[in-house]
C-alpha cells in the first residue's frame, strides 16, 4: 500500500470541511507504456469492428434495397402488361367482335323528346 | 555492457540501407498517392462506379370515347434474348436451348437461330427478338447458361391500325416519326434520368462513397388527342366501303368541329399497321395524305367564291347571269363540265349544277364586271390565302404538314386566267385540312379555328386535363349573313339528292371533282372526287364538317356518285352518334 506525499494545500482550496479526511488514495495497479499500447490499439481494433460492421450493415441494406427495387420493377412491367391486355380486351374491334355485341340489333326507329 | 553503433559497423550500414529504402518507398508512395492521385481515382472509380442512363417512359397517346379518355398508343417491356454461342457450345446444352427457345419464343425465334449457335467465335448473337415478360421469365426458369436478356420498351397500339396516320410510328432507335409522334416527339420522350454510383461485381449499387449521384427520369407527357375513337373507326369503315363501291385505290377524310377546329377523324387508305411499321414496303403509306397531300380542289372552292362574293356584295343566291356554257377570259375559254342549263340561271342553280361559268362571272363582278381585274384578284387572294388560309400551313399538331401553293396576284403567274380558274377550283393547291379549315369558318358565322388534334394531356395520376377551349384566330373571315346564305345554297344544293339524310336535319354540302395533273397536263382519264359537307340539328347549329376524297389510278371518279355516300354514310351515323336532336 502507498501513500501519496501530502502537500499543504489550504482547506479554502480544497473546499474541504473540519474534520473530514484529508487521505486520498492511489490504485496499486500501475500501467507502463507496453500496456498502453496495448489498450491503444485494442481501442482501435474495437472502434474499427464497429465501423466495419456498420458499412456492412449498410451494404446488407443495399442489398435489400437492389432486391426491392427489382420487384418494383417487376410489378411495374406486369402492370404495363395487365394494362395493354386491358386495354386489348376493350378494344373496338374486340367489342365489336364480341358474342354480346353480335347479339345487338338495329332499332327500328328514334324518338326524341322535345326540348 | 551498452551497444553502440559505431562509424562503419554493419548495424550502422544496415541502419542506412533501411532508411533509404524506406525513403524510396516514401518517395514511391507520395509518387502514387498524390502526384498520381487523380489518374488511380479515375481508374478505381471506372472499375467500381457504374454511370447508367435511367430511360424515361415515352408518354402514350390516348383518343376519346364521347368525352372519356382511352389508350391508344402504349407502352410495353419486351426482351431482346441473346446468347454467349461459346459458352453455349462448352455447356452442352445447345439440344436444351433449341427445344426452349422453339418451344417458348416460337414466332419471335430469329431465323438465323441455328447459325448464331454455331458461331462460337462470336461471343455476341441475338437468336430472339421482342419476347414477352411472360416467355422471357419461362426461358430464365432453365437457367441455360450463355443464354442473356436485354429489356427493350416497345410501342403497342390496342386499336391495331385505327388512325395510324395521324398518329406516326417509334422506330426502333425510339425516335417519332410521322404524325402525332413526329410533331411531338421532345414532349412524348420525356428527359431520361442519370444514375452514377459504386456498384459490387454483380453491379448491385452501393452506397458506399460521396460522390454517387440519381436523377430521377421525366417521363414523356401523355397526350389526348382530339379523335374520338368511335368516329375514327366508323371514318375509316365507310372509306374501305366507298373504295370497294367504287374500285378505287385510294381515300381520304377528315371530321372536325367547326366551331373549335377539334379534329375529330382523320383517316386515309391504304393504311398500315404501326406496330409493324419495318413491314411497310411502300413508305407512300406513311404519310398522312388529308394534311401532307396538296391537290387541286376543284368545285368544293366554289363555296369559297360564292363566299367572297356575297361577303363583298357584288352577288347573292338569287341574283342570275346569262349562262352559254361558255365564257372566255384572255384568250382561252372555260366551258361548263355540265353542259345544258343555258339561258339566265341563277348563282344558286350555279352552284347546284357545279357551272364553272357562274364563279368565273363572280370572279369578273368582283372586279369591274367583264374582267378578273386586278382589283378582283387582290380580293379572292385576300380572302382564299388570308382569310381562308388556303395555301399555307394550318399549324396542325401533325409532322410533314405541306403548305400548298395560291400565287399571288403580284406574281407574273397571278393573272386573270390563273384567276379565272381558281374560281371553281382549279391552278392552286391546298390540302384537305385546309379546305375543310376554311369551309368551317365560313360556316360558323367567320371565325376561322385553327385546326388541332390535341384535347389535353393526362396527368401522372391519371387525371384528363383538357386544355382550354380553343379561341379563333381570326374572326370576321366572312359576315354572320354571308356565312348563312352559303349554309342555305349548299344546304339546297344537296337537296337536290333526294333521300340521303336522315329527316328533319340540316344538312348541306358540294361536289367536287378534279382533274389530275400528270406530267404537267390535265389527265382526261383520271380524277379525284371530293365531297365537302356539314351537318346539324338546324341552320344555326353546325356540329360537324366532313371533307371526303377517293382518287383511283386512271379513273374517273365523280363527287357526286363516289366521295358523297361516303359523307352520307359517315354523317347519318354521326347525327344519332353525337344525340343532335332533329328541328326541321
Amino acid at each position: 500500500m502507498s501513500q501519496n506525499t501530502n502537500y499543504y494545500v489550504s482547506r479554502r482550496q480544497q473546499n474541504w470541511s473540519r474534520n473530514q479526511n484529508t487521505t486520498r488514495f492511489q490504485s496499486a495497479v500501475k500501467l507502463g507504456p507496453v500496456a498502453h499500447t496495448v489498450l491503444v490499439a485494442l481501442m482501435i481494433i474495437v472502434l474499427g469492428l464497429i465501423y466495419v460492421t456498420q458499412a456492412t450493415r449498410t451494404t446488407g441494406y443495399d442489398y435489400e434495397a437492389q432486391k426491392i427495387d427489382n420487384q418494383i420493377s417487376s410489378y411495374a412491367e406486369q402492370k404495363s402488361e395487365l394494362e395493354v391486355e386491358s386495354a386489348r380486351l376493350t378494344a373496338l374491334e374486340t367489342v365489336k367482335n364480341s358474342n354480346v355485341a353480335k347479339e345487338m340489333t338495329t332499332p327500328a326507329s328514334t324518338q326524341y323528346v322535345n326540348e | 555492457m551498452k551497444p553502440e553503433l559505431r562509424k562503419g559497423s554493419r548495424s550502422r550500414i544496415l541502419a542506412g540501407i533501411v532508411l533509404a529504402i524506406a525513403t524510396i518507398f516514401v518517395f514511391r508512395l507520395f509518387y502514387l498517392q498524390v502526384i498520381q492521385h487523380d489518374h488511380y481515382v479515375a481508374l478505381a472509380q471506372a472499375e467500381q462506379v457504374k454511370r447508367d442512363r435511367l430511360p424515361a417512359s415515352r408518354g402514350e397517346i390516348y383518343a376519346l370515347n364521347g368525352s372519356t379518355p382511352v389508350k391508344l398508343v402504349m407502352n410495353e417491356t419486351v426482351y431482346t434474348v441473346f446468347i454467349d454461342p461459346f459458352v453455349v457450345n462448352q455447356s452442352k446444352e445447345v439440344d436444351e436451348l433449341r427445344q426452349v427457345m422453339k418451344d417458348v419464343a416460337g414466332g419471335n425465334l430469329l431465323s438465323t437461330f441455328e447459325d448464331s449457335v454455331n458461331a462460337t467465335d462470336s461471343r455476341y448473337q441475338v437468336i430472339a427478338k421482342r419476347v414477352t415478360r411472360t416467355q422471357a421469365e419461362k426461358i430464365k426458369e432453365k437457367h441455360l447458361k450463355g443464354v442473356r436478356f436485354l429489356a427493350v420498351s416497345q410501342r403497342v397500339y390496342p386499336e391495331g391500325q385505327l388512325a395510324a396516320q395521324a398518329l406516326g410510328f417509334v422506330n426502333a432507335d425510339g425516335v417519332g416519326n410521322y404524325g402525332l409522334e413526329g410533331y411531338m416527339n421532345d414532349e412524348l420522350s420525356g428527359v431520361d434520368g442519370k444514375l452514377e454510383t459504386v456498384t459490387d461485381v454483380s453491379d448491385v449499387p452501393l452506397t458506399i462513397g460521396s460522390g454517387n449521384i440519381r436523377i430521377p427520369a421525366k417521363d414523356g407527357k401523355n397526350i389526348v388527342t382530339t379523335i374520338d375513337r368511335n368516329i375514327q373507326s366508323k371514318a375509316e369503315q365507310a372509306l374501305a366501303d366507298g373504295i370497294k363501291r367504287s374500285n378505287a385505290t385510294d381515300a381520304s377524310v377528315v371530321v372536325m368541329d367547326p366551331n373549335t377546329g377539334k379534329v375529330m377523324a382523320m383517316a386515309n387508305l391504304p393504311t398500315y399497321d404501326p406496330s409493324k411499321y419495318y413491314e411497310v414496303k411502300d413508305g407512300a403509306v406513311f404519310n398522312n395524305a388529308t394534311i401532307s397531300a396538296p391537290y387541286e380542289p376543284g368545285s368544293d372552292v366554289k363555296t369559297y367564291t360564292m363566299a367572297t362574293a356575297i361577303d363583298k356584295g357584288v352577288a347573292k343566291a338569287t341574283d342570275t347571269y346569262n349562262n352559254t356554257d361558255y365564257i372566255k377570259v384572255d384568250d382561252r375559254t372555260i366551258s361548263n363540265a355540265t353542259k345544258g342549263h343555258t339561258g339566265v340561271i341563277s348563282f344558286q342553280t350555279a352552284l347546284t349544277w357545279s357551272l364553272n361559268t357562274g364563279f368565273v362571272t363572280l370572279a369578273q363582278r368582283l372586279g369591274n364586271g367583264t374582267e378578273i381585274t386586278k382589283t378582283a384578284r387582290d380580293t379572292m387572294y385576300q380572302y382564299f390565302h388570308d382569310r381562308f388560309k388556303l395555301g399555307q400551313k394550318t399549324g396542325i399538331e401533325l409532322a410533314n404538314e405541306a403548305a400548298g401553293i395560291i400565287i399571288s396576284p403580284d406574281d407574273a403567274d397571278g393573272n386573270a386566267v390563273r384567276y379565272s380558274n381558281m374560281s371553281f377550283g382549279q391552278g392552286l393547291d391546298a390540302t384537305i385540312i385546309q379546305v375543310a379549315s376554311g369551309f368551317s369558318a365560313i360556316i360558323n358565322g367567320g371565325n376561322y379555328y385553327k385546326p388541332t388534334i390535341i384535347a389535353g394531356s393526362v396527368n401522372d395520376d391519371g387525371v384528363y386535363m383538357p386544355n382550354e377551349a380553343p379561341q379563333p384566330i381570326e374572326t370576321g373571315a366572312v359576315q354572320a349573313s354571308t356565312s348563312q346564305q352559303i349554309k342555305e345554297m349548299t344546304h339546297v344544293a344537296r337537296s337536290g339528292f333526294a333521300g340521303i339524310d336522315k329527316p328533319g336535319y340540316y344538312i348541306g354540302g358540294k361536289t367536287g371533282t378534279s382533274q389530275v395533273i400528270r406530267n404537267g397536263v390535265y389527265a382526261d382519264d383520271e380524277t379525284i372526287a371530293t365531297y365537302l359537307g356539314y351537318g346539324g340539328s338546324d341552320i344555326d347549329h353546325p356540329e360537324y364538317v366532313i371533307m371526303v376524297s377517293i382518287h383511283g389510278d386512271h379513273k374517273v371518279l365523280g363527287g357526286s356518285v363516289d366521295a358523297m355516300p361516303i359523307f352520307s354514310e359517315i354523317s347519318n351515323w354521326l347525327l344519332d352518334y353525337l344525340k343532335i336532336q332533329p328541328k326541321g
